[in-house]
């Protein structure tokens, strides 16, 4: 890490691995995650909805680890690699996840997005046959002001099903 | 002709009342959707708001210092801008009505009303630069005495936020018809209550942002911002600025949510685009949490008086309502009072019935439009009624329902409001209802559980939800205009001024025209959202999106169905046009695909051999259609009511909740829900709409109030203080449909943007109470939080 002096403003270089490509960027010290990745590199999945770690809609995979990147601050995430529902697809394919939330029209305006893929990937990563109440609590940790959840909580098990059948990749 | 073996079309259009994916919902899983703030042009500045500390105060402000600050472009207040900018143009005036007239500017010129109100904006090079800089600008205030309370604010004493209105009520009216006193006093018994709504809130999950940018050399500016209307904002944009419209474009990128807050009238979209002329380069706001918190709704009263025969029926009922409007604002959302009294009595038969209502101003935040857009105040009334009848006369709350409905065979039905409700079959709905939930067993599950120490309710809902405003002298309109055209390659194009608020009605609407020509969905595409490109529309308000966007969409694509029709009964020798059959992507005789040919050659040949194939022939495969209700009317009957509503959804919902009486904590176990919004295009997005309602509902009816200190502070600003609810806290819904189609409408569909809301608001109220029935105690206020709970079984015997 460096700092240098730029238009009035103190910056400091921060790099990452960034939906598989490692980037660099200059960014305020002061910035959360969620803006850096907006602001300064250019990746606008992660939304900011309340930027007080309540709403969920700027969940990133942060070193493996789901993320609100609005509770960290964007220096403290020097050498991540770090994963946004920009890079989920593989080869231009949806995961399996993904595709559950396109095919259960499980989202409206789309806003909550980043949070509840993550969450409900989180969930079918330790617990592949989640009950209608692990996937209510899964996903609690996030707000979605238009479906009223009944279709993400059919996506989440729509995934679920459809992971079982298929051989895990790798 | 051909028999039996012969290759023949689908039978059917094979894409109505199909639950089709969202056509760009790969885009959407996986975060390539931009939304406002997504954007960045190249040189835009930042936009920070100053914020008044102070509920009602007399202001000077000092931005000398913020000025000279590092990065700072400019510093406006409202006296900087008031020699060049007048207020902001009103999306509804009230004085037309007998209302106070109404001055919103785009930043106040001397006074602050309520707590959070900005008071300059600091427009910098970066928003770190504009934020520094926002703390040295020095606001004087000299304080004025504030009023929170509505009915404090009635007080003849009571400090005046617009002195020259000489009062703090900005609109009052009355409804209804025939002499609710009189009988009361010929009816078997009268029923005394009192309502209170709590003040919620739309908080859809994303903020607002406005980017206003102007081009100097062509003075002409777009404005790319989070609007539920794009062409009525383009014309109030450019009368404020003293622009012609043509020189005004506004994109209105997707949305996070709208709920009706992001219809036209916010102050910061005039703002943003005062300082992009000031300083000729993109300017940019977006809004945090605790600014989209300020704008509120519901936080009325309503005071009721109902009168009822022996036999159940409800005789007449007289409504005081009060509703609490916080500041004034542009937005029309006053009219949430007048809607929600024309919702009175709902879908019942109640023949002397009379609202008077009051919009008062007080030093709380402005309302917001918030679907229902008031109605629930209606709903939540004459549900309270059925009730509270139910318990005086021994009836069952089910049966006194059924006496009091409006009957199928009695539509159309004119209300004592003067609503003409166009179709319906409400106990039908109820019977539905009945065959998911065993009724009777739940009675006995109820007794049994009071056996055993506890507090289970059931609770009905009912709601008939007016919609399709049109509201005379504003621009909300009955109608909207839809474009399709078919390029040479057969590729459709449907341009519509509805917008989408991410309910899916774009998908919805190409459902209809693919339908209608013929074609695959993925032969056409939609252009939604840009005054460019897109003909005139009201955007997305009032459960208008495919009432009138997919009434005209079908219209003009039967106009090109047509078209291609006449093409080939030309090239294929065929005398009569109407044989031919547009489905799977064929033109063919009677639906025989060995006569046939490809729409896509009937299109290209149009295109480039029309002189030899079709030469009597206009060569235009586009057409741009109206639709528009032809129910409304706007000239006042004898009684000087109009018709400004054109559909009426309507649906019943039954709730059974527990309430732990330690805790006054309640639990939805199951909410069964049986909606009618006519034929359905998509069944998938229409179950969305109503399932989030119901969620919106529960919130309303449970957990969200935002509420302020005695000094005027607001202490809701963000979701630990505003509690939407969480999957974890709402259960699976139990969903059904009833089909009743709209008698005015070319698809038979009624609207289905504000279901849900309202009647699950009153299915919880009910069933709080039919809990708590048993310890005397009942609620009359929402959100029923536990405190409220508690201090009602505290005031029961228990």
């Amino acid at each position: 890490m460096s700092t240098t002096e730029h238009d009035h403003s103190t910056t400091t270089r921060l790099s990452l691995n960034l939906d598989g490509t490692d980037r660099t960027a200059d960014v305020d010290p002061r910035s959360l995650l969620v803006e850096a990745l907006r602001d300064d590199f250019g990746v606008t999945a992660p939304k900011i909805g309340c930027a007080t770690g309540d709403c969920g809609a700027c969940t990133s995979r942060v070193d493996g680890q789901i993320t609100k990147t609005c509770l960290r601050l964007a220096v403290s995430a020097e050498g991540s690699q770090i994963v946004t529902t920009q890079g989920l697809a593989e080869d231009g394919e949806l995961d399996v996840v993904q595709q559950a939330f396109w095919d259960e029209q499980a989202f409206q305006c789309g806003f909550c997005l980043s949070g509840m893929i993550f969450a409900a990937s989180e969930l079918l990563a330790e617990n592949p046959d989640p009950s209608e109440q692990d996937i209510r609590w899964a996903i609690s940790g996030n707000l979605c002001r238009c479906t009223g959840y009944e279709a993400i909580v059919a996506a989440v098990r729509t995934a679920a099903a459809r992971q079982r059948e298929i051989p895990q990749r790798g | 002709m051909s028999h039996g073996t012969a290759p023949r079309v689908s039978e059917a259009r094979p894409l109505a009342g199909s639950s089709v994916r969202r056509h760009d919902g790969d885009a959407y899983v996986s975060g390539r959707i931009g939304y406002t703030d997504d954007l960045s042009l190249p040189g835009t500045a930042h936009v920070v708001l100053v914020r008044s500390d102070v509920p009602h105060a007399r202001i000077t402000v000092d931005v000398r210092d913020a000025s000279t600050r590092p990065g700072v472009l400019t510093v406006a207040t409202g006296r900087s801008l008031a020699g060049e900018y007048g207020p902001i143009p009103n999306a509804m005036d009230p004085v037309p009505t007998g209302g106070q007239p109404l001055e919103i500017h785009v930043l106040p010129v001397d006074k602050v009303v309520y707590v959070g109100q900005p008071v300059a904006a600091v427009v910098a090079e970066s928003l770190a630069q504009a934020l520094a800089a926002a703390a040295d600008v020095k606001v004087h205030y000299e304080p004025l005495p504030h009023v929170m309370d509505p009915e404090a604010a009635l007080a003849a004493d009571a400090p005046l936020l617009y002195e020259s209105w000489g009062s703090n009520v900005m609109l009052s009216g009355t409804v209804g018809s025939g002499d609710v006193e009189a009988a009361a006093a010929r009816s078997a018994g009268v029923i005394h209550g009192t309502l209170r709504t709590g003040r919620g809130a739309p908080a859809p999950l994303e903020p607002r942002a406005y980017c206003a940018d102007w081009d100097a050399r062509t003075r002409r500016l777009t404005w790319y911002g989070t609007t539920q209307a794009p062409h009525p904002l383009r014309h109030t944009i450019a009368e404020f600025l003293g622009l012609r419209e043509r020189d005004v474009r506004v994109v209105a990128p997707p949305v996070g949510g709208s709920f009706g807050f992001k219809n036209f009238g916010h102050p910061e979209e005039y703002l943003v685009c005062v300082l992009a002329v000031a300083l000729a380069r993109p300017v940019q706001w977006t809004e945090d949490r605790a600014s989209t918190l300020r704008y509120g709704a519901r936080d009325s009263r309503l005071a009721y008086t109902a009168s009822y025969d022996d036999d159940g029926r409800v005789t007449s009922v007289a409504c005081d309502m009060v509703a609490n409007h916080g500041a004034a604002s542009a937005t029309g959302a006053f009219g949430m009072a007048f809607a929600g009294s024309l919702a009175m009595p709902s879908g019942y038969q109640v023949p002397d019935f009379r609202c008077d209502y009051r919009v008062v101003v007080t030093n709380k935040g402005p309302w917001s439009p918030l679907r229902p857009f008031g109605k629930e105040a209606g709903v939540l009334l004459m549900e309270t009624v059925m009730d509270a009848v139910a318990r005086r006369t021994g009836l069952d709350p089910l049966e006194v329902r059924r006496r009091n409905w409006v009957k199928a065979d009695q539509f159309p039905y004119v209300t004592t409001t003067g609503l003409e409700l166009d179709s319906g079959d409400y106990e039908g709905l109820l019977d539905k209802a009945l065959t998911v939930l065993d009724y009777a067993a739940f009675r006995e599950e109820q007794a049994r559980a009071r056996g055993q120490g506890r507090y289970l309710g059931l609770g009905v809902g009912f709601e008939v939800l007016p919609e399709g405003a049109d509201i005379p002298g504003a621009l909300i309109g009955a109608s909207d205009i839809s474009t399709v055209r078919m390029s040479p390659s057969g590729d459709v194009t449907v341009l519509t001024g509805v917008t989408s608020p991410g309910n899916g009605n774009d998908t919805a609407i190409m459902q209809i025209v693919a339908d209608r020509l013929g074609v695959a969905m993925d032969s056409v595409s939609i252009v939604q959202g840009d005054t460019d490109i897109c003909p005139f529309g009201f955007g997305n308000v009032s459960s208008r999106g495919i009432l009138t966007g997919g009434g005209s969409a079908a219209l003009a694509a039967d106009d090109v169905a047509a078209k291609l029709r006449q093409v080939a009964a030309s090239m294929l020798h065929v005398d009569d046009a109407e044989r031919l059959v547009l489905r799977d992507g064929f033109v063919s005789v009677d639906g025989d695909l060995e006569q046939a040919l490809p729409i896509a050659v009937v299109a290209h040949a149009l295109y480039t051999v029309g002189y030899i194939v079709a030469p009597d022939v206009e060569p235009t495969l586009e057409s741009t259609r109206t639709f528009r209700m032809r129910n409304i009317r706007h000239h006042a009957d004898d009684d000087g009511k109009i018709m400004p509503f054109s559909t009426f959804s309507n649906g019943i919902y039954l709730s059974v909740v527990e309430v732990d009486i330690d805790t006054g904590v309640v639990d939805i176990l199951r909410h069964v829900m049986v909606h009618d919004c006519g034929v359905m295009i998509n069944p998938r997005f229409v179950t969305g709409q109503f399932t989030g309602g119901v969620v919106n509902g529960i919130g309303a009816a449970l957990t969200e109030e935002v509420l302020h200190d005695p000094d005027g502070r607001q202490l809701s600003t963000g979701f630990k203080t505003f509690l939407l609810p969480r999957a974890s806290d709402v259960p699976a819904f139990e969903i059904q449909h009833q089909v009743t189609p709209s008698p005015f409408t070319p698809l038979g569909t009624k609207g289905a943007g504000e279901g849900g809301v309202a009647c699950t608001m009153a299915s919880l109220l009910n069933a709080v109470n039919d809990a708590l029935s048993p310890l005397g105690a009942s609620i009359t206020e929402l959100p029923a939080v536990p405190h409220r709970v508690l201090a009602a079984i505290g005031g029961g015997q228990r």
